[in-house]
């Protein structure tokens, strides 16, 4: 079992990020959710939503949607009882040109099945001022209020996107499925845009891979000093664990970042590199994964400097470091030749990569350093 | 001569000197974009404070994290103040937090390879 977990190939980093490129997902956090990971999820779109600028209208739709959804995900995930992997929550930000999309995945009893589609297919049947009706109706009689206004909630969502839902159970056990739900808040007042079934597929698809790795949280976008900010923050205010293994994860996380914002590789004249990064957790370590273009002309270089700081360790690797330390004549801006010295010191453990040739220009790179959970 | 002062922000550090107590101060996070281009201008200033010979010289680091690229930097910083040892007294106050092993770990690595005098300070 462990020897399986060491041998794992890295190639679901490739896998994930070619379908999350596909469909713009920017952002997913997968696992138990509680209030505080609520607040800083929206805390963290909320710093994206004003970086891009969006009119404060559509700011309010997307914010209120998002905590709509977070709260359903909060309130049924106790009702499910089962501890293990799968009874946890996924929660997708995607955007596309001006688009939002939101989606989250959480465990159901099947029993409930009948109750959410009627539900839904009433809702998606209604015009504008028949769901304020129905929205008024639900609320004065008190109709499906079975914990805490979960009906309600699905009305307020579907007024406040102007859009229809989308939705998808998956079966998971004999009692439990999955019960997906696919936003997109309308840019206009009418809506017009009906939720796409074919992205809300892709989503289900890639629960199926965070599911296998365990992974907790997924970023993918352009790389930058600004969103490897945002992201750290993120990171700080989401990830459980003793203090000691939250500052090594918070080095390993800054080095790997910046890699990819210094070495990464964009082939469009983009304020960043794309790139994806993610948090995965198994037999009490975390895994960080960093997966990022590379010019092929630098693959060579990089492969060799890795492998000669996985053949070092102990005393070896510190004196390695020091030479690095005080070597200015291979200082430029680009590099300081210590990030990738430093990971393996912090990490105590071999780095794991793989390269994958693209075309005759780039390559894939994806690294994995392990923090032991201590 | 003035105070030379830089604002901390969200990846870069506090940086006070004052040259009327001739202490300098540096403290919260370290991990701009740019580490040459953001501690240039901070070299620059403490070269330019030495070559007065002043008597001594007492430098504060009190960090929380700093990055590698930083790391580069402050190696540099500090092999500048061994240069002017003779003519000025230098001593480093290194603070650390008593559960952050490795930003003492830091330290001394730091004191290991540049022959200045080292205080440990648990903060």
């Amino acid at each position: 079992m462990l020897e399986e977990t060491e041998n794992r190939k890295l190639n679901f980093a490739l896998e994930l990020f070619r379908i999350m490129q596909k469909d713009n997902l920017g952002y997913i956090y997968r696992g138990r959710f509680n209030q505080e990971i609520t607040d800083s999820i929206l805390s963290l779109t909320e710093t994206n939503l004003d970086k891009e600028e969006e009119s404060p209208k559509i700011k309010k739709r997307v914010y209120s949607i998002m905590v709509e959804c977070l709260q359903n995900i909060t309130r049924h995930q106790d009702d499910t009882k089962e501890e293990s992997n799968d009874s946890f929550g996924v929660f997708v930000i995607q955007k596309e040109g001006e688009k939002y999309y939101i989606t989250s995945g959480n465990l159901i009893d099947k029993e409930n099945i009948p109750n959410i589609t009627d539900l839904i297919e009433k809702i998606n049947s209604l015009d504008k001022d028949e769901l304020k009706d129905y929205y008024k109706e639900v609320l004065s009689t008190g109709e499906l209020s079975s914990k805490g206004g979960a009906g309600l909630g699905l009305i307020d969502m579907a007024r406040k996107s102007g859009n229809k839902l989308a939705y998808r159970f998956k079966d998971v056990s004999e009692k439990f499925a999955y019960f997906y739900l696919h936003t997109i808040p309308s840019l206009s007042v009418e809506g017009e845009d009906f939720a796409d079934d074919e992205s809300l597929t892709n989503i289900v698809h890639i629960h199926e891979i965070l599911n296998n790795e365990n992974i907790l949280l997924i970023f993918n976008g352009v790389f930058n000093q600004g969103s490897l900010l945002s992201l750290l923050n993120t990171i700080e205010g989401q990830m459980a664990g003793p203090a000691n293994t939250r500052r090594k994860m918070f080095y390993i996380v800054v080095e790997m970042l910046q890699n990819i914002v210094k070495h990464g590789y964009s082939n469009k004249n983009s304020i960043g590199n794309p790139g994806l990064f993610l948090i995965s957790e198994k037999d009490d370590n975390y895994f960080l994964t960093t997966g990022n273009y590379i010019e092929k002309q630098n693959v060579a270089t990089l492969k060799k400097k890795l492998e000669k700081v996985n053949s070092l360790s102990g005393k070896d690797l510190e004196n390695y470091y020091n030479e690095r330390l005080v070597d200015f004549d291979s200082d430029n801006n680009k590099k300081s030749g210590l990030g990738v010295i430093d990971l393996k010191m912090k990490s105590e453990n071999e780095l794991r990569f793989e390269l994958t040739e693209l075309d005759d220009k780039m390559s894939f790179f994806v690294l994995q350093a392990k923090v032991k959970i201590t | 001569m003035n105070s030379f002062i830089l604002e901390p922000a969200e990846d870069t550090p506090e940086i006070n000197f004052n040259p009327e107590t001739n202490v300098f101060y540096i403290s919260k996070r370290s991990l701009p974009e740019n580490a040459i281009d953001y501690y240039g201008p901070v070299l620059e200033w403490i070269q330019g404070f030495l070559d007065e010979k002043p008597k001594q010289l007492t430098i504060e680091f009190k960090l929380e994290y700093f990055n590698t690229a930083s790391a580069k930097q402050l190696a540099k910083l500090l092999l500048v103040l061994e240069k002017y040892k003779e003519s000025t007294k230098i001593l480093v106050n290194w603070f650390y937090k008593p559960e952050d092993k490795d930003m003492l770990a830091s330290g001394t690595r730091f004191s290991k390879l540049i022959p200045i005098d080292f205080n440990f300070i648990e903060y």
